[in-house]
């Protein structure tokens, strides 16, 4: 207890620095700023806003990314609730009875639930990731490369089930990801591996290039094709406190909200998105008059936002521990902490403990600042969402090709995104969902790299696998979840799951 | 008769074996390696087979089961918005942020039907300035504003 306390004192003596608040409060400003325009999501917001903190210390830029995070998804929700577009699947669900409320008049009660409700999810998550990284850290050390790669394969196998669309395609998105990632010199025996005689590939493709060529450029080619319907709410945004009924109302969805999303966040392969669908759900069946959902319920925003707040954070902890993103919007938080220099993972919170606990007093004071920020800033944000699309992209368009160039100062990074971005578009008419192929690419290098330590450790004998308990027990999962998901009838279930 | 049924996920599978063809055509002089030292060649082959197995599946599955049609491509949008990042990259280094970026803002514009082209002048330029003064002046990145004016 000691301990926890003691390391909460000294992130907050590096979070509460003058440059780190700055930063934070920085961040989360931009990041809402960016996340609010509707068809950009948190992904391609976090990816634009990236060159931001190239010349920010490593600690300051994690600690600004992670507000550009929480601003992004904060954005999100706004636009869900006040245009009725979703940023990212999990705001989905507060579209339904979101922008339900903002047509009665009460969006302005809507967006103030979801803060405060957010708010108290995030508190809640942050002292949950302050008590178990110690402890998770400790576990994955025990961790040997057989345990990672079984951890990794049971990531991937989450990630293939909660994607949306056919899970043949999924797993198809997920293999081309470890594909990609094998481009470049082989880091054993210093071959070139499918370069295609083009120098720039030989260090392998770059992170920043391929998420912003799959979410800087190809989104914006995915909108152009579909011309938005924006919703824009029409009536008064209204009073933004609840009221004392609201809050009784709201409480304990909030409460079972933040329970859903913070369990489901730390689940590797992006659980994070179920917690909202979960919470929506579960308050329904509790609720005593279930019609009043999708037409304006405050428990279906209350709920589904806490829980969206608490998985986006514990989604954090696969990332800080054991160095596994869940997701591609950790995935993307590796990249960037591999620019800055900070490979991911349980040697972070040993060799860098400012860096580790100042971040995660940064989650908090986050939090704190979009509560802040956002109430009064609500009118402006408003204002925002009428920006023409026709105006929009090619300012996204700019900043991406700047940041892109800014990574490496190389001018050929910028037609190689080019190319993503086409690839991108591609995909999208297949039919394929990118987010897990971003996911893929970065578990993969490290997936053939644990895996050859295996089979040298284990002289070769696969057995490794499933000798061992823990490795066998994730493998063990990792089955079931893809069986359980090809069963027909849970099938069915899953697909109501995501239309509701 | 066999008939497609679902063209998406038809071409999405002939995409996925195309691929695996080509990184097994790539990868034909790299050593699959022993169990015990895989080499340089497996894992890519393996992902390859991988994605084959996929993408005829997905072929399959096409000829049985009705589904998605194929959407239309649109030539516009990624002529317009790839071309401009295209000349940025092409621009930046020997004519420096302010070609590049208004020539980017500007050709990008062209993507959208309803853009208006005085009007993307205008944001052009306030766009590229406002990238000047947060990349250059606030965050100052390296990157060349006008070498053939200022030099740098």
């Amino acid at each position: 207890m000691e301990a926890f306390f003691g390391n909460l004192e000294l992130g907050f003596t590096t979070a509460l620095s003058l440059q780190n608040i700055a930063l934070c409060f920085g961040g989360c400003l931009i990041g809402t700023l960016v996340g609010i325009l509707p068809g950009v999501g948190p992904i391609a917001t976090i990816a634009i806003l990236l060159p931001l903190t190239f010349q920010v210390d490593p600690t300051g830029a994690l600690i600004m990314l992670a507000g550009i995070y929480y601003g992004a998804q904060y954005g999100g929700s706004t636009t869900a609730i006040l245009v009725n577009i979703p940023g990212e699947a999990t705001s989905v669900v507060t579209t339904l009875d979101g922008h339900q409320m903002a047509r009665n008049g009460r969006a302005g009660i809507a967006l103030g639930v979801a803060a405060i409700g957010s708010f108290f999810a995030g508190t809640v998550a942050t002292m949950v990731i302050a008590a178990l990284g110690v402890p998770l850290t400790k576990l994955a050390l025990i961790f040997g490369p057989a345990e990672y790669f079984s951890l990794m394969i049971m990531g991937l196998a989450f990630a293939v089930v909660l994607a949306r669309g056919s899970i043949l395609k999924a797993g198809a998105v997920i293999f081309v990801g470890l594909l990609l990632s094998t481009i470049g010199t082989d880091l054993q025996t210093g071959d070139e591996r499918l370069t295609f005689g083009m120098i720039d590939l030989m260090d392998g493709i770059d992170f920043a290039v391929l998420a912003m060529g799959l979410f800087g450029f190809a989104e914006i080619l995915r909108n152009l094709d579909n011309p938005e319907t924006r919703d824009v709410v029409k009536t008064k945004i209204g009073r933004l406190l609840p009221s004392m009924q609201d809050f009784k109302d709201s409480a304990l969805p909030v409460l079972r909200g933040t329970f859903l999303g913070g369990t489901l966040g730390i689940l590797p392969g992006n659980g994070a998105v179920l917690g909202p669908f979960a919470s929506y759900t579960l308050e329904k069946k509790l609720a005593k008059d279930p019609r009043r959902f999708g037409k304006g319920a405050i428990e279906g925003v209350a709920g589904p936002e806490a829980a969206n707040n608490a998985g986006a954070q514990t989604a954090f902890i696969p990332l800080l521990t054991l160095g596994i993103p869940p997701n591609a919007v950790m995935a993307l938080m590796v990249g960037a902490m591999t620019i800055h220099g900070i490979i991911p993972g349980p040697q972070v919170m040993t060799k860098t403990p400012e860096l580790f606990w100042g971040m995660i007093a940064s989650m908090w004071i986050g939090n704190l600042m979009l509560l802040i920020i956002n109430l009064p800033l609500i009118g402006l944000w408003v204002r925002l969402l009428k920006v023409p699309y026709r105006l929009m992209f090619p300012a996204i368009l700019l900043f991406c090709c700047i940041g892109i160039y800014s990574i490496n100062n190389d001018a050929g990074d910028v037609l190689m995104t080019a190319f993503f971005g086409f690839a991108g578009y591609a995909f999208y008419k297949f039919g394929f969902e990118p987010a897990p192929l971003l996911l893929g690419f970065v578990l993969g290098k490290l997936m053939e790299e644990k895996l050859r330590q295996a089979l040298i450790l284990s002289r070769g004998d696969f057995a490794t696998f499933v000798t061992s308990p823990v490795s066998a027990g994730l493998l063990l999962v990792a089955a079931l979840v893809i069986v359980v998901a090809i069963l027909p009838t849970v099938r069915k279930g899953r697909e109501e799951a995501f239309l509701e | 008769m066999i008939r497609i049924r679902a063209p998406q996920e038809t071409a999405a599978g002939l995409f996925l074996v195309v691929l695996a063809a080509v990184v097994f055509w790539q990868t034909s002089d790299l050593a699959v390696g022993t169990v015990r030292a895989l080499g340089p060649g497996m894992m890519p082959r393996v992902l390859a087979t991988l994605c084959g197995i996929c993408g005829i599946a997905l072929i399959v599955f096409s000829l049985i089961k009705d589904g998605a049609a194929l959407e239309r491509w649109s030539i516009r949008g990624p002529l317009f918005i790839l071309g401009a990042a295209i000349v940025f990259g092409l621009t930046i280094r020997p004519l420096g942020l302010f070609v590049a970026g208004i020539a980017t803002v500007i050709l990008g514009s062209f993507a959208s039907h309803d853009s208006r082209f005085v009007e993307s002048v205008i944001f052009g330029v306030a766009m590229t300035t406002f990238c000047w003064l947060l990349f250059k002046v606030l965050l100052s990145l390296p990157i060349p504003v006008a070498p053939w004016l200022l030099g740098y």
